[in-house]
């Protein structure tokens, strides 16, 4: 694994990667060849060597004209190929325990945008100033640590906290899926052995020759399709129930929204709404029409699928369609706007009104 | 009111009839003066602007087209144009629908309801003075054809009509369905007379339950609804085209007031036979259906037009072809106009196009047809 690792990354860096700056040993001679830096100064170098230099204490860096005094203990792996990235997450790391405010403690919003500010200005000055400016923000980083250690502690401790609850909530979540799945599982076994049993015993029935074959057969099935929809009404309700009574618990999350079940969506209507049904007539079966005595007696006319029902249905629905419709009533009430019918309040209005006007205006089609 | 509003009614208000063409008497009005104002005005215009062009032409005789110049002094007018009112813009519409039934007759279309609808719509918001009504009619006629699936070869319908090409019927198509804003479905109130005709003999007979407070039934029923049905038929087919009624009344309310100037008491006791006499809607009904009944009286159902108006209509066409906005009457000009262009500089992009569709053609002789690369 670490092999395939670190030849992958021999294919794609530089060769300056590969050597290490101190001793000079290569990848290509040494494969399993890995770099190490010390945080204090972030300068690379290959675990031999810091075994070889740091093994009997506390030496210098042996990077030339660096100098500073590095331990064993401070070495470690880079995260990132980056070291600057690498830097400044450890020093946002070192910030962050000591600026460990959180929203909650703030009046107003604005106020914690302002400390959020302070502190990225903080970081700012360690990654990115110049010697003094990094001194005057160590000093402030100290003296605030120093000033305010106990809240600190509290924080870190809330923090922890929070953290605590977050994983034990999921781990609970986790557990309730696992139980729900189980006893799907269970009901499904027994739900088998159910059908199972049924079955077997209809066949000894069978086997004994009390009653009628069919008979026998017909009632074991209905009695299986009766239990399996018993249970599946049980099921239902369980479901419900368990789904109504785990709401209360998980108070501990704050700014949580109320969750609201989805409304059960209305099977599609093609006519939008409009009832089909009539309610000034009642459709007869069959109507006496000299005009369609012809139609009815003519095979030629009926073979194509020609439907009195749709002619009697289509012509009694015209003779009411719009008989309580009265247009100058209707045009005045869509100008109100609490009219509560929806179909087709636009079109009479504007019609009647402006926009056949305006339309006048604009130039014909030659 | 509206909000029990039962499911015959909402699904005629979803129609577009309902929607779009569906006035108070007023706004009608209203809308059809602004329409003539606006007409007339353009009219003005027009004539003062052919009137330069005819003063710039003749001052250069040289190289004065002799036709279009004879076809322009004889289409101009002298001193201040006088232009059609609304009124007299209504009576030659209502001549010119007569036209049209009459033509649907010799051609035996069934479609001729639709098309007389369709020029008053188309009249609603443009004026005779600037489409003829002639060439509009002819156009009507040819699409309702279409819209009411009734096919008619165009060939032949332009045959069948005197001094008529097929380019003078499409020519005015799209101003025609442009004029309808693209809503060709005209409800009309025949079928729903078939379906009254049948419920009120079917009721005769006994064999639909009906309101017992309305009283028996009136006396001799069947034979009273075989005769209503002739009378009303040949109501809605004259009268209530050539009125204003489809603007005001819904095609249910038409057959029932057609009924009405048939048999008065028939259908009292119809209405009352579905409502019940006390309640508020059958009064409001009737009251709707005596309106529309003063309306269709006050075109007498017959196919030909009284011949005391004869005179005065004459007369009317004679001022129409004086006021005609001299810009908008050659249509099938103005179509080729627009579909080709001016034809000027367009030479070019056509001659190119030429080019290049002669090139495509040689290309997909080729054995492995034409090259991959595009542009």
């Amino acid at each position: 694994m670490s092999r395939l690792k670190s030849q992958s990354t021999a294919l794609t860096d530089d060769p300056l990667n590969d050597i290490c700056p101190v001793c000079k040993s290569n990848r290509y001679l040494n494969p399993t060849l890995q770099f190490l830096i010390n945080p204090e100064c972030y300068h690379k170098m290959c675990s031999t060597c810091v075994d070889r230099i740091f093994t009997s204490g506390p030496a210098s860096c042996p990077v030339v004209g660096c100098g500073k005094t590095l331990r064993k203990k401070g070495f470690h792996k880079a995260f990132f190929a980056d070291l600057k990235i690498e830097r400044e997450c450890d020093i946002r790391k070192r910030v962050g325990a000591v600026f460990n405010r959180r929203e909650d403690e703030f009046e107003s919003l604005s106020s914690w945008n302002d400390y959020l500010e302070m502190v990225e200005g903080l970081i700012f000055d360690l990654v990115e100033g110049t010697m003094k400016e990094k001194a005057k923000a160590e000093e402030t980083l100290r003296a605030h640590r120093a000033a305010n250690a106990k809240e600190i502690e509290d924080n870190k401790r809330a923090g922890l906290e929070a953290k605590d609850v977050e994983l034990q909530r999921e781990r609970e979540e986790k557990e309730a899926v696992r139980q729900r799945r189980l006893a799907i599982l269970r009901e499904q076994e027994e739900d088998k052995l159910d059908v199972e049993k049924e079955r077997r015993e209809m066949l000894e029935r069978l086997a004994r020759g009390d009653g009628d074959a069919n008979a026998i057969t017909k009632h074991a099935q209905k009695v299986i399709l009766k239990k399996s929809s018993a249970r599946r009404n049980l099921a239902e309700s369980n479901f419900a129930d368990t789904a109504n009574g785990s709401a209360p618990s998980n108070l501990s999350i704050r700014g949580l929204k109320k969750k609201v079940a989805p409304k059960a969506e209305l099977a599609y209507d093609p006519f939008g709404g409009l009832d089909l049904k009539p309610a000034r007539y009642t459709l007869q079966s069959s109507y006496e029409n000299e005009w369609l005595d012809n139609a009815k007696n003519n095979t030629l006319h009926m073979a194509g699928g020609y439907s009195m029902n749709e002619y009697y249905s289509r012509t009694m629905f015209e003779a009411f369609s719009g008989l309580g419709i009265f247009i100058g009533d209707q045009v005045v009430e869509k100008s109100l706007p609490a009219a509560p019918a929806t179909i087709g309040t636009v079109g009479a209005a504007e019609a009647a009104g402006g926009r056949l006007r305006q339309e006048m205006n604009t130039d014909d089609v030659f | 009111m509206i909000s029990n509003i039962v499911p015959e009614d909402a699904r005629y208000l979803s129609s577009t009839q309902y929607r779009l063409w569906s006035f108070t008497p007023a706004d009608l009005q209203a809308l059809r003066t602004t329409t003539n104002q606006f007409a007339a005005d353009r009219v003005r215009e027009a004539v003062r602007r052919a009137r330069e062009a005819r003063a710039l032409s003749s001052a250069d005789v040289s190289d004065a087209d002799p036709e279009s110049k004879s076809r322009g002094a004889s289409a101009l007018p002298e001193g201040e144009v006088d232009c059609l009112t609304v009124e007299e813009e209504l009576k030659l519409i209502t001549y010119f629908c007569r036209q049209t039934l009459q033509l649907g007759d010799h051609l035996n279309l069934p479609t001729d309801a639709t098309a007389v609808q369709y020029i008053k719509r188309f009249y609603t918001t443009n004026s005779l003075m600037t489409y003829a009504p002639d060439t509009i009619l002819r156009t009507a006629l040819f699409f309702a054809t279409k819209t009411e699936n009734h096919y008619f070869r165009l060939s032949k319908f332009a045959e069948a009509i005197a001094n008529t090409k097929p380019e003078d019927v499409l020519a005015s198509e799209f101003l025609l369905t442009q004029g309808l804003r693209f809503t060709f479905d005209v409800r009309h109130p025949f079928r729903a007379l078939e379906g009254a005709v049948m419920e009120m003999g079917a009721m005769a007979q006994g064999a639909v339950p009906y309101n017992e407070s309305a009283g028996s039934q009136p006396q001799d029923m069947s034979r009273r609804v075989k005769i209503a049905h002739g009378v009303a038929r040949d109501r809605l087919k004259t009268s209530a085209l050539l009125t204003d009624v489809y603007f005001h009344f819904t095609p249910s309310q038409i057959m029932m007031a057609s009924l009405l100037l048939a048999d008065e008491e028939l259908i009292h006791w119809y209405i009352a036979s579905k409502f019940g006499t006390e309640d508020p809607m059958a009064q409001k009904i009737l009251i709707v259906l005596s309106d529309c009944a003063g309306m269709l009286q006050t075109i007498e159902p017959v196919a030909a037009g009284p011949t005391t108006e004869r005179k005065a209509i004459s007369a009317l066409a004679k001022k129409l072809k004086k006021c005609r906005n001299p810009e908008k009457i050659d249509l099938v000009a103005l179509q080729k106009v627009k579909r080709e262009g001016d034809g000027v500089e367009d030479e070019k992009v056509i001659k190119k196009r030429k080019m290049e569709r002669e090139k495509v053609a040689r290309e997909a002789d080729e054995l492995f047809g034409p090259g991959l690369t595009t542009g």
